[in-house]
């Protein structure tokens, strides 16, 4: 039962370099899960620990139940943290390790054997409350520093990059586990990754940041049809959204671009009306982009060879560069059989009703 | 070939224990058998042996009083200089302040000082508080004296543990006292031992600090009690050999006790 506010949040480490956060605002509700996305180093764990209360804040406000923590030290916060190291104390049992935080907080003996016991059981630790941290596995650790986050009962979980460390498999599975524990618990969390598709599944509200700054915050799918800027278009989706460079022709309500030498006309649902010769970006996800040896609809597709193809099974990730403009290259996301060879050329055709354009400072360009 | 090895090891190593035990053997000997049949014959077994002569320096020679002296300034120091060193060495390696490395290289370099250079002023100190000639005087001097070594083998302990550890403790309530007491201090217990053993043995055996700060015969250190038996013109080297191994025993006692807990906390891979 806990909301977060953040206001303008601001860390400075170094006053020669920009700030490590720089004035985040977010507002998390109530059993929300948030998780931060972004590249390493854009701030996302300098931001967490600021609302942990174990880094100091330069500038802004922390509020927990609308009240500023600002000064409140960490320990009493009732914030439980889970770190990417696991962090577990090495010179106590799995059963301590549960405890420790329940001791400092004048639970009954009773009570936290009650509670230590049943967090080993779900968490299938109960034959291990013996042994030393040294003497478990990784996935193990991993599930003994959740148990010590969920045996406190906090108002508010803090994640950061806790699978970062795990194998593939039990990346997948722990992730399984992290949801279902949010919606058992409806805990306030906030889950700090580089990710994206942790971030995709485990999020009901997604903060994208970079460079210390809050790009976008918003549910999965509508940062990912939705990218506010050139940054969060190309940091979501796998492969990415392409970029192109283009610029806006005469003619077509001032909906036509000229790319590579050729032009596409774009609805008026996904661009407002332009200018002629602004310069732009023209975005298209892989997914909305097909190949096509012949048949191609003018005004909707671009001349292109292929350069490389990626056969996954289902489908074939093709790159290909444009042809008028080689620099320019292009992923498309095709059907497996598709059976299209580096070297040959084709068209690209677009489905311009997903088209995004972004304006030269990399801000989207909405019709309005 | 491998017994070969086997025993070319084995013999050099029967060869360093001689070596490094030799002497310690022949002092055990000595301490049972009387001066006179030692100048006989200075290697001789002990026959009869002399059982007496323990009780006899415990008693007569006031070994008894140099333990008890011995016994108190040491551990008194030891435990201070282990507390205040894992304190200092705690503070020095966790947290980021002004200074801190200045600190720790002003109480570092200390150590490259020959001892006989502080001696004079310590004298002079102790003299002007009322320190000189006192077990509580010798006790400080020692705390001082072996600080700056604690404080640098438990540094480099205490700088090796992970900050996440001090940071999820912080998470889970407790303050930076608790924090010393109850995660820093047990995960350094290895490194801590060392010092404890270190300091203990070095502290025990301490001869010039002692002789030059203690003179009343009721205040003497155990080194000091096997001068008693250096006269002006002879020296008793049967008693002396007899205090020598009183002196040593505590020594052994605290090495394999110590040590045993040393060799368990490396080998739990304390720190991981
Ligand atoms: N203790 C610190 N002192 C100085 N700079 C730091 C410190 N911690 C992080 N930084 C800097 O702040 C920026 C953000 O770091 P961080 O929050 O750890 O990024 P992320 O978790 O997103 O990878 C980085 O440029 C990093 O070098
Ligand atoms: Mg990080």
């Amino acid at each position: 039962m806990a909301t977060v506010t953040l206001q303008d949040l601001t860390k400075v480490y170094d006053r020669s370099a920009p700030p490590a956060a720089d004035r985040v605002s977010l507002d998390i509700g109530d059993e929300e899960l948030m998780v931060l996305l972004g590249p390493s180093g854009c701030g996302k764990t300098t931001t967490l620990r600021m609302i942990a209360g174990l880094e100091s804040i330069t500038s802004g406000s922390l509020s927990i139940d609308e009240q500023v923590m600002n000064q409140v030290p960490a320990k009493d916060r009732d914030i439980a943290m889970v770190f990417q190291s696991y962090a577990l104390y090495p010179h106590m049992t799995v059963k301590d390790n549960l405890a420790f935080g329940l001791r400092r907080r004048a639970v009954p003996r009773a009570e936290i054997e009650r509670r230590v016991k049943e967090i080993a059981e779900t968490l299938e630790l109960s034959p291990l409350l013996g042994r030393r941290p040294h003497a478990l596995s990784g996935g193990q650790r991993q599930r003994v520093a959740l148990g010590r986050a969920i045996v406190r009962d906090p108002k508010v979980f803090l994640f950061d990059e806790p699978l970062s460390n795990l194998d593939a498999a039990l990346r997948v599975s722990t992730r399984g586990e992290i949801a279902a524990l949010h919606r058992r618990l409806g805990a306030t969390m906030i889950y700090v990754t580089h990710d994206q598709v942790e971030a995709m599944t485990l999020g009901t509200r997604i903060c994208i940041m970079s460079g210390g700054r809050v790009m976008q915050v918003g549910a999965p799918l509508e940062v990912y049809h939705a990218p506010v800027n050139t940054f969060v278009a190309g940091f979501l989706g796998n492969p990415p959204m392409n970029l192109i460079p283009a610029r806006v022709a005469e003619g077509d309500g001032g909906r036509r671009l000229a790319v590579a030498g050729e032009s596409l006309v774009l609805p008026p649902a996904r661009m407002p009306a332009l200018g002629p010769e602004t310069a732009l970006t023209f975005g298209i996800r892989p997914e909305h982009v097909t190949l096509r040896r012949d048949g191609a609809e003018a005004g909707a597709s671009l001349a292109a060879e292929v350069l490389q193809t990626e056969a996954l099974g289902a489908e074939t990730i093709v790159l290909a560069a444009l042809r008028e403009d080689r620099a320019a290259k292009v992923m498309a996301r095709v059907a497996g059989d598709a059976g299209f060879r580096v070297g040959e050329s084709c068209r690209l055709q677009f489905d311009l009703a997903a088209a995004h354009v972004f304006g030269a400072e990399g801000d989207v360009l909405r019709p309005r | 070939m491998d017994v070969l090895k086997k025993s070319i090891l084995l013999l050099l190593l029967s060869g360093y224990t001689l070596f490094a035990a030799g002497p310690f053997v022949w002092a055990a000997m000595m301490s049972l058998r009387t001066t006179t049949e030692i100048h006989y014959d200075h290697f001789g077994f002990p026959d009869p042996i002399h059982w007496e002569k323990y009780p006899e320096a415990w008693f007569n020679s006031n070994y008894a009083i140099y333990f008890t002296n011995s016994t108190q300034v040491v551990l008194a120091a030891v435990i201070i200089v282990t507390l205040i060193g894992a304190m200092a060495a705690h503070c020095l390696a966790r947290y980021r302040f002004k200074l801190n490395r200045l600190v720790y290289f002003v109480l570092f370099s200390t150590i490259i000082f020959p001892p006989q250079i502080t001696i004079i002023s310590l004298f002079q100190i102790l003299v002007q508080y009322g320190l000189y000639n006192s077990k509580l005087g010798l006790t400080l001097v020692y705390v001082a004296i072996q600080l700056p070594l604690t404080v640098y083998i438990l540094e480099s302990f205490f700088a090796r543990i992970p900050s996440d550890l001090f940071d999820a403790a912080r998470m889970d309530g407790y303050s930076d006292w608790q924090i010393f007491w109850k995660v820093s201090l047990p995960i350094a217990v290895p490194a801590v031992a060392t010092t404890v053993i270190l300091n203990f043995i070095l502290l025990w055996n301490e001869f010039l600090f002692a002789v030059v700060l203690i003179t009343d015969e009721v205040n003497r250190t155990l080194p000091l009690g096997i001068q008693r038996f250096i006269g002006d013109t002879q020296e008793d080297i049967g008693m002396i050999a007899t205090g020598l191994m009183i002196a040593i025993i505590p020594v052994i006692v605290v090495y394999a006790f110590f040590s045993e807990k040393l060799i368990q906390g490396m080998t739990a891979g304390a720190v991981k």
